[in-house]
């Protein structure tokens, strides 16, 4: 997310012209896509509602699930399916996720197909108007045109709810949708999917997946400082909110290279796979998008990750055992962690992450072990794991300086390696997440 | 049972039964759970100068009489020294001070010894009263508060009241009031330093209590061999 720092740099070091300026806010809403929502407490998840009709429909329902729209249009806590209103947090104020419901007057009931094409695929509202990429049409303009209409014919399935939703809740001058129109033309790639020619059917499948309908790149890819998506970095990790969406490619240090296609179709229909538990952000996608997919199309992701050329990140030299932060995040890991991820770091499977070997954690960018340190964390809960794990803070008990080491050393340990974690980082994350800080080390003292 | 018996303790049973029941949550879907949540140990905040019930006073005395119950030696350090009084302090502020768990409503009859004690005063309130009657006793004896006495004449007065036979005024138990303040020293030497008491975790240290651990799963093989655990407290920056 934008700080307000960086936002200042912006306005004040640079002679962009103010359309370019106003247009950094709304792009960085696109990130709002990434914003962890919670799940709804159910193994099924925010689910598209099943119905009993035409192929076109049955089909139109899968691409939904793979679009994960109700996931957004569906407010977690009371939500009809679809009626909106899930709110989608951004540091320029709120975006309200849209109903698309039949309803004809608050949802999208009285569109035709080609306005409700375009607003997915173009990001126009019904009168043309500039969408906010938090609709993540610059990933679904790679829909295929079948999937589009089978799409349409399964929304117009959806029992109208009369649910007035204003979307545009962000202040002025976010709230002018004529800015997006700056932001399109840089970064909005109109080019419909591609299959790579020579590349088996199984990988352009996960590619069509990948790239549209799943839109993983909205949080795998770096953003550059407008918020398109960086060049030359597809999927090679991105930073959101409270998080790190880790290197998703052929990487085997901190992409998915490493793991077998079998490991990550696990992953993806069950929420872990003996290394890694999805939590955060990666839980909702699993709970409910990821789990209901077919298990060739999951397949043919996973094949086509470990295709995707990864980035150049080696594994270091870990830091040696003697070290004293390193002794330090030794003492700490089997004083608290190790009841649950055990001394040998290999977790509990399907209820405590494992962090040997895990990939994840050994991204330069440490975010989500600290925010998972500082704040714990739920592993996905889907219909093969419907308890999952949870963890519980660790804010109140551990020092900055302790976290730090910690994660210094799951980083460094059990064939681990990637650079040390300051007490600062910890200190920034804590801030950040508005967590309480560690116990008063005075109440100990006297 | 008298008549007027029966009917105050049915007149006490329809205000317990009053009270509200206690509810279980039925829990679906996954854990539940919230970022940034967890459940943090009572601790009761000290007032203005670092007290949170005693006075300076009572804190003092409440610390010699740690000292006596369990002295300094070659062992370990003293229970004035391990934080006893401060301990004992801040548990007499929250709950356990307030007798929150206790039922209070009377009528109170003197039970027996497993009946444990059946006072209208919170546990506060008996530290409060017990160590005032203490004091004025050693008034009348010694013409000394109880902590300028020596050690010898603290502890004679410790013996009587364990033994019961010294009289505190019609308002203190005198062996339940002993039976207190030698549970409460022993819980302050023994609890997490978080709590106020066990400073550097010397008790802990000296028997050889782990303290904060949750996984012994890698020296569960290792019998007969001294283990040299670093004890650790729940919030512990020496980790």
């Amino acid at each position: 997310m934008i700080t307000r720092k960086r936002l200042a740099r912006v306005a004040t070091g640079s002679s962009l012209a103010a359309l370019l300026m106003l247009n950094i806010g709304v792009a960085r809403a696109a990130e709002a896509i990434a914003v962890p929502g919670q799940q709804n407490g159910t193994s099924e998840g925010v689910n598209a509602p099943a119905t009993r009709e035409d192929p076109a429909v049955t089909r139109g329902r899968y691409v939904a699930i793979a679009g994960d729209c109700a996931a957004c249009h569906t407010d977690p806590h009371q939500g009809k399916p679809f009626a909106g209103g899930y709110a989608l947090e951004t540091p320029f104020g709120t975006l309200l996720a849209s109903n698309i419901t039949s309803d004809k007057r608050t949802g999208i009931g009285a569109w035709t197909e080609a306005q409700f094409t375009r607003a997915v695929r173009e990001g126009k509202g019904r009168d043309g108007e500039n969408l906010y990429p938090a609709m993540p049409y610059n990933a679904y303009v790679k829909v295929s045109d079948q999937d589009m209409h089978d799409l349409w014919a399964y929304m117009q399935t959806i029992p109208a709810v009369d649910n007035e939703v204003v979307s545009n809740q962000l202040p002025f001058p976010f709230n002018i949708r004529l800015m997006m129109m700056g932001w399109n033309l840089l970064f909005f790639d109109q080019t419909p999917f591609v299959p790579q020619p020579g590349a088996t059917a199984q990988v352009n499948r996960g590619a069509y997946l990948v790239q549209g309908l799943g839109h993983c790149a909205a949080c795998h890819t770096a953003k550059n400082f407008l918020g398109g998506d960086k060049a030359g970095a597809f999927l090679q990790g991105g930073d959101l909110a409270g998080w790190h969406a880790p290197e998703i490619t052929s990487n085997a240090y901190v992409g998915v290279g490493g793991w077998s296609p079998a490991q990550i179709v696990q992953y993806l229909k069950t929420g872990s796979n003996g290394v890694a538990v999805a939590s955060g952000p990666m839980a909702e996608a699993v709970t409910n998008s990821t789990q209901h997919m077919t298990d060739d199309d999951l397949m043919a992701i996973a094949v086509y990750l470990r295709n995707i050329p990864g980035s150049t990140a080696t594994k270091p030299q870990p830091l040696a055992a003697a070290d004293s932060v390193m002794k330090q995040g030794a003492n700490v890991y089997s004083a608290n962690c190790s009841a649950c991820h055990n001394s040998d770091g290999k977790g509990i499977s399907g209820i405590a992450s494992g962090l040997a070997n895990n990939p994840a954690l050994e991204s330069a960018n440490p975010q989500t072990l600290l925010t998972t340190v500082l704040q714990g964390g739920r592993g996905a809960v889907t219909l093969s794991n419907p308890t999952s794990g949870a963890m519980p803070s660790f804010a109140w008990k551990l020092s900055d300086q302790q976290v730090a080491a910690v994660a210094t050393y799951i980083r460094n340990t059990w064939g681990n390696a990637a650079p040390a974690v300051k007490a600062e980082q910890a200190a920034q994350v804590r801030q950040a997440l508005q967590l309480p800080g560690q116990l008063a080390a005075s109440n100990a003292s006297h | 049972m008298q008549r007027r018996d029966f009917l105050s303790s049915a007149l006490a049973l329809a205000a317990a039964s009053t009270l509200p029941a206690a509810r279980a949550d039925v829990v679906s879907g996954g854990q539940p759970w919230e970022p940034g949540k967890a459940s943090v140990p009572p601790l009761a905040a000290p007032r203005q100068g670092g007290l949170a019930f005693f006075t300076q006073a009572e804190l003092d005395m409440a610390g010699a009489l740690a000292d006596r119950l369990i002295p300094a030696d070659d062992l370990s350090i003293g229970g004035k020294e391990a934080g006893c009084a401060v301990f004992i302090d801040r548990q007499l502020a929250g709950d356990y001070g307030k007798g929150a768990t206790l039922y209070r409503l009377g009528r109170f009859v003197k039970g027996t010894p497993e009946q444990g004690t059946q006072s209208p005063f919170t546990p506060a309130e008996r530290w409060r009263k017990g160590l005032a009657a203490i004091d004025a006793y050693c008034g009348r004896a010694y013409s000394k508060p109880f902590v300028q006495l020596d050690a010898s004449q603290q502890d004679d007065l410790l013996h009587a009241m364990e033994n019961g036979t010294l009289d505190l005024g019609r308002e203190v138990e005198t062996k339940e009031l002993f039976e207190q303040i030698l549970a409460n020293v022993r819980e302050g030497f023994f609890a997490d330093p978080l709590y106020g008491g066990n400073k550097n975790m010397a008790s802990w240290k000296m028997i050889g209590f782990p303290g904060a651990r949750y996984d012994f799963r890698d020296l569960i093989g290792k019998k007969g061999q001294k283990l040299q655990i670093i004890p650790t407290s729940l919030v512990d920056n020496t980790l």
